[in-house]
């Protein structure tokens, strides 16, 4: 029993630790702008529209992220090897993979920006000193959490992985989690705050995107603000929710039966459909038809 | 024959061709003959099991619903990221539960992969769908159907002008679900498989007893069941190009073509995967 109750205490606290992590990686991403909607970061300039937006997409956010945090996860787990304190060792693995990643976001923004040059799209010098260490503060925080999570897996839980190889699985779908959660959000609600709520954006609006802010030119730190306030915390509880049920399922349930944690995971993703249905039908009921049946039909 | 010349349009659905088939089985039997000559036949029925967890991550894929970057505007539906990438994302999850239940036996670890990639999948639909609703204030429509297959919503009227579509109508979802439980079954397979046949020839190559190789058995396995995951997640988003909907796109028909590209390179990369400790031996 105590071992339950110590098992589901890890559980809840590598929850909190994906919850932090989903959030600072969906916010990363926007600032950085390396998710999807990048591609209207990287079409802009081509349709005319100069801006001054960060531009680090060479990478989608699994892979990159997958690197990042096995990194962090190695050189903790050759940190540990050296019998560091794992605390010590997780942040020391977590900072170096960080200028791990300041580097990719310098030369992915040079390289990425430069190729546009023909459109006439100038490199910032300002937007590279001011923003890349603003996305490696945020890498920090997704990667030392989520070090920190693998960490606790395998020395509470007694999961049998590899330190660098839990990384490298759980930081694929950190960002599998953070980009299909936040990216949306960026993409529609920020990037082309002009065009209409609660409507897809025209194809034919593609490359227009938002540039000016309330005061001056709008940069990524603006992008980063405005995501921070549901794209990254939705992120967060998309990431904390697969972590805490993939973990609570296995510690509360496999000492009953070696088939339990299976079946509450049927379960689980049963209630998770019942929950969708519902907020689709919701949506459907309360915000209605862009057309009347019959104008569509025709 | 088009007016031009060029092959046959034939809505993207092309059905594998003769020669294709053909070279596909040689490798496929060249393969299994190499590992009958390193392993006997423990080689040959890992190989086999190697061969049908790349299938059904080649195959499980393709139920993702994926709408890459038009999805990020709402301009098309499905969620707002790669094909390999989620895909990888679900199988690997999965492949993190399928491990953990791996000393149960195959049955309840392969169930615990399914279940693990399923799990992420239902939890990053719903998310996607409430960030729609709730931050957006856009319903869910497909872009290929008229009606959803499952629930009978209709989607001309909710598809918002000058897009195909957007949000993760149900059909969608169950697709997402589906997609990710075949991933997590797949690479689950795969690592037991490998982890099988290293718990056999370490000892005896290390000359040490199987707890002691335990840690780099399970390194290895689960490097190359991830490997081997990406493998097939990437030819099958070849086969894709693009964005797919789910089980009710069109596009769906074309998985013969990935199913047969993934057991090639399953039985071309699992050789390797297998063959590596007798290399190891020989230098």
């Amino acid at each position: 029993m105590e071992e339950i109750v110590f098992g589901i205490g890890i559980t809840a606290l590598a929850g909190a630790l994906a919850t932090v992590a989903g959030a600072a990686e969906d916010t990363e991403s926007d600032i950085g702008s390396q998710g999807d909607p990048n591609s209207q970061v990287q079409l802009a300039p081509q349709m005319g529209y100069i801006h001054r937006i960060f531009n680090k997409a060479v990478a989608g956010e699994p892979p990159a992220y997958g690197l990042w945090v096995a990194l962090g996860a190695g050189l903790a787990w050759a940190f540990m090897a050296m019998q560091i304190n794992p605390i010590l060792a997780i942040v020391l693995g977590s900072a170096l993979a960080v200028f791990v990643q300041g580097v990719y976001a310098t030369t992915a923004y040079l390289g990425r920006t430069a190729s546009l040059a023909k459109f006439g799209q100038p490199v910032y010098i300002d937007i590279l000193k001011s923003m890349t260490t603003v996305t490696m503060a945020h890498a920090f925080v997704a990667i030392f959490t989520t070090v920190a999570m693998c960490h606790l897996m395998i020395s509470a839980l007694g999961h049998p992985f590899p330190l660098p190889l839990l990384g490298l699985v759980w930081g694929i779908a950190l960002g599998a989690a953070g980009s299909a959660t936040g990216n949306p959000f960026y993409g529609k609600e920020r990037q082309y705050q002009e065009q209409k709520f609660g409507a897809g954006v025209p194809i034919s609006a593609s490359g227009n995107i938002v540039r000016y802010a309330e005061a001056g030119q709008r940069n990524s730190l603006d992008n980063g603000f405005f995501s921070a306030k549901l794209g990254g915390p939705a992120s967060g509880i998309c990431f904390g929710l697969i972590v805490f049920f993939e973990l609570w399922r296995t510690v509360v349930f496999e000492e009953l039966n070696i088939w339990g944690p299976i079946i509450v995971g049927v379960v689980v993703i049963l209630i998770f459909a019942i929950i969708d249905r519902y907020i689709e039908v919701w949506a459907r009921k309360n915000f209605g038809p862009y057309t009347t049946p019959e104008e569509a039909s025709s | 024959m088009s007016a031009l010349g060029g092959p046959k349009q034939t809505g993207g659905v092309q059905s594998p061709t003769a020669i294709g088939i053909v070279i596909s089985i040689v490798l496929i039997i060249v393969a299994l003959g190499l590992a009958y000559y390193l392993v006997q036949m423990a080689g040959v029925i890992a190989l086999v099991g190697i061969i049908i967890g790349g299938v059904l991550v080649a195959f499980g894929v393709h139920f993702v619903p994926v709408g890459g970057a038009p999805a990020a505007m709402g301009q098309s539906p499905g969620i707002a990221t790669g094909v390999a990438m989620l895909a990888a994302g679900a199988g690997l999850a999965g492949l993190f539960g399928g491990a953990w239940a791996a000393p149960f036996g195959l049955a309840v670890a392969l169930a615990g992969g399914a279940v693990g990639g399923g799990l992420l999948m239902a939890i990053t639909c719903t998310m996607v769908n409430v960030i729609y609703i709730f931050g957006m204030g856009i319903p869910a429509a497909s872009g290929k159907v008229d009606k959803d297959p499952i629930t009978g919503d209709t989607f001309p009227e909710y598809k918002s002008q000058g897009t195909e579509g957007h949000g993760l109508p149900f059909i969608s979802w169950i697709g997402g679900v589906v997609g990710g439980a075949l991933g997590g079954l797949g690479g689950t397979l795969i690592y037991l498989e490998l982890l099988d046949i290293y718990q056999a020839q370490l000892p005896v190559l290390l000359n040490a007893t199987v707890e002691q190789i335990a840690p780099v058995a399970i390194s290895l396995a689960g490097i190359f069941a991830v490997a081997m995951f990406l493998i097939n997640a990437v030819l099958a988003a070849y086969n894709i190009t693009g964005t797919i909907e789910g089980p009710h796109d069109p596009k769906f028909k074309r998985f013969p073509r990935a199913i047969i590209a993934a057991a090639v390179a399953s039985a071309v990369a699992g050789i390797f995967a297998i063959a590596l400790l007798e290399l190891v031996g020989v230098f």
